[in-house]
């Protein structure tokens, strides 16, 4: 968005500009896309130079950090567009961020429902994990205590936190993508022939 | 399911865990996406999983909290308690027996620094020890200080404060100092601007800006303009109050640079407003689930043109 490469932005932008390979190397290695991982560096200089000019501690991390957030973003947006319009799209095969292409506005009614229905998806999934893998999430996630905390709380020590959250996380992705959470073809095994995910479009 | 993919969905969620500390290693994550294609779509359903959590298991907390409390008080009645709640009642005392013990170790630990919490693309639920509640929206920034009595946001919260006549508790937001609080109200701060909107309770609004506070009482709220100095005080339907939680965004004569902004923060795209458009503003609700679809509602309700693709976009003065 006219942001000149390498001017403004102070320490990030100059980091990044000495970090772009890697940067993008590991874009397109996220993504499984070169011109999306082009395009998602475009954002993170546009970020990068809008952050407040707050000292870093390690501005290299912070910056794959940011880049790795910016694909969650995005992940986020797309799978909420293909639960939404998954019967739409298959019909018509048209890629869910086409928006110019698309005639008709959202129905806001659709939309709300679409979310209502998530929520309580979610929350039924969360609700059904074992107790004590719940509880650690709610804490880690929702109320945002520490490693310490948590262990203190539990009486376990602060490696069984991470194991505790790592399986409570692995119960939560599997029983989501026992209620179709995120779509019919994004298990492991299922990408499509050519290797793209659906909704994703090649470059520009 | 077969072993490998349950070796790989161990190994996504070891990265996904990993990537939140300063010693992770970027460059050995990217290796391990480059090895094989199916890493990025375990990854994938590990990250969009937790920020499910995050997303819905905020809105779940509020409710749970109550029925949590209740269980605690009947710790050793077990006799009428399904299984489940059984469980979560062993969970519940421990947890309260440890927290107790939290905070009495508190100012043992020292005189209590800020706490930081600055959200990404999900909102936040944070709980504060006199059992007041905080949703702070995405890309937002919240800091507790001063043994929970200041409190400092940058973005958007929701906040629902138990009324305590004996606290002095002040939220500042832009120029804005937020006092005398007990009450259930939303607060949204874009670059200075500043609006608060007050669904129940009272909250009282001080600034340098001002000659004199001004107070809210539930269905009212004010807009605050550091140009100029500028505040506007009208009614707000309470139900519109923090609706952006339930995906739900309602402006009365806002600037189309706001709305634009608020998608931004809560979609995660990018948005650029044409220069010709400073001017225009916005009446109407949208809904935010999907960042381009609610953009594709602002500018076919205002008759504008959206150009742009893969979470950016400029609004133009030109119908699409």
């Amino acid at each position: 968005m006219g942001r000149e490469d390498g001017e403004a932005g102070g320490g990030l932008a100059a980091t990044l500009a000495a970090h772009r390979g890697e940067l993008l190397r590991f874009l397109a290695a996220r993504c499984g896309d070169a011109a999306e991982a082009e395009d998602l560096i475009q954002d993170l200089w546009f970020k990068a130079g809008a952050q407040p000019a707050t000292p870093v501690a390690n501005p290299r991390a912070y910056l794959f950090r940011m880049a790795n957030n910016l694909v969650l973003d995005q992940r986020r947006a797309r799978r909420r567009a293909m639960a939404r319009d998954r019967g739409w799209l298959e019909a018509d095969g048209i890629p869910a961020h086409a928006v110019q292409d698309r005639a008709d506005p959202a129905e806001p009614t659709d939309e709300a429902l679409a979310r209502e229905q998530e929520a309580a998806l979610v929350r039924q999934a969360i609700a059904d994990l074992p107790p004590g893998a719940r509880r650690a999430l709610e804490m880690f996630r929702i109320e945002g205590r520490s490693h310490a905390e948590i262990a203190q709380e539990l009486g376990i020590s602060r490696s069984g936190v991470e194991k505790n959250l790592a399986r409570a996380m692995k119960m939560l992705r599997a029983a989501l993508a026992d209620c179709g959470f995120f779509g019919p073809a994004a298990s492991p095994r299922q990408a499509r022939p050519d290797g793209t995910m659906p909704g994703t479009e090649d470059g520009p | 399911m077969n072993g490998a993919d349950e070796t790989i969905i161990a190994e996504a969620t070891d990265w996904h865990l990993a990537s939140a500390r300063d010693d992770m290693d970027w460059d050995g994550f990217t290796r391990w996406l480059e090895a094989d294609v199916r890493h990025r779509t375990a990854y994938d359903e590990i990250v969009l999983a937790d920020a499910a959590l995050a997303e819905h298991g905020a809105m779940a907390a509020m409710q749970p909290a109550a029925a949590n409390d209740d269980t605690i008080g009947y710790a050793d009645d077990e006799a009428v308690a399904a299984p489940d709640s059984i469980a979560w009642h062993r969970w519940g005392g421990l947890a309260i027996a440890a927290s107790l013990a939290l905070v009495l170790a508190l100012p043992w630990i020292g005189p209590g620094g800020p706490t930081t919490y600055a959200t990404e693309a999900a909102s936040r639920a944070i709980a504060l020890q006199d059992g007041s509640q905080i949703v702070l929206a995405p890309h937002s920034r919240l800091e507790i200080a001063d043994g929970e009595r200041r409190i400092a946001l940058s973005g958007a919260a929701w906040f629902d404060i138990s009324h305590r006549p004996s606290r002095n508790l002040a939220i500042t937001a832009g120029d804005l100092e937020l006092r005398d609080i007990g009450t259930r109200f939303d607060v949204q701060e874009t670059g200075g601007q500043v609006r608060v909107a007050v669904a129940e309770g009272h909250v009282r609004v001080a600034s340098a800006a001002f000659d004199r506070p001004i107070d809210l009482s539930g269905g009212r709220g004010l807009t605050y303009d550091p140009r100029g100095g500028a505040v506007t005080v009208r009614d707000v339907r309470s139900e519109d109050a923090g609706a952006w939680r339930s995906g739900r965004l309602t402006y009365d004569a806002a600037p189309l640079v706001l709305v634009a902004a608020d998608l931004a923060r809560y979609t995660g795209v990018q948005v650029v407003v044409d220069k010709t458009l400073q001017d225009r503003m916005f009446s109407g609700t949208l809904i935010v689930g999907n960042g381009e679809a609610a953009l594709r509602d602002l500018a076919q309700l205002m008759g504008l043109g959206l150009v742009g693709s893969n979470g950016a976009y400029r609004v133009t003065a030109q119908p699409g």
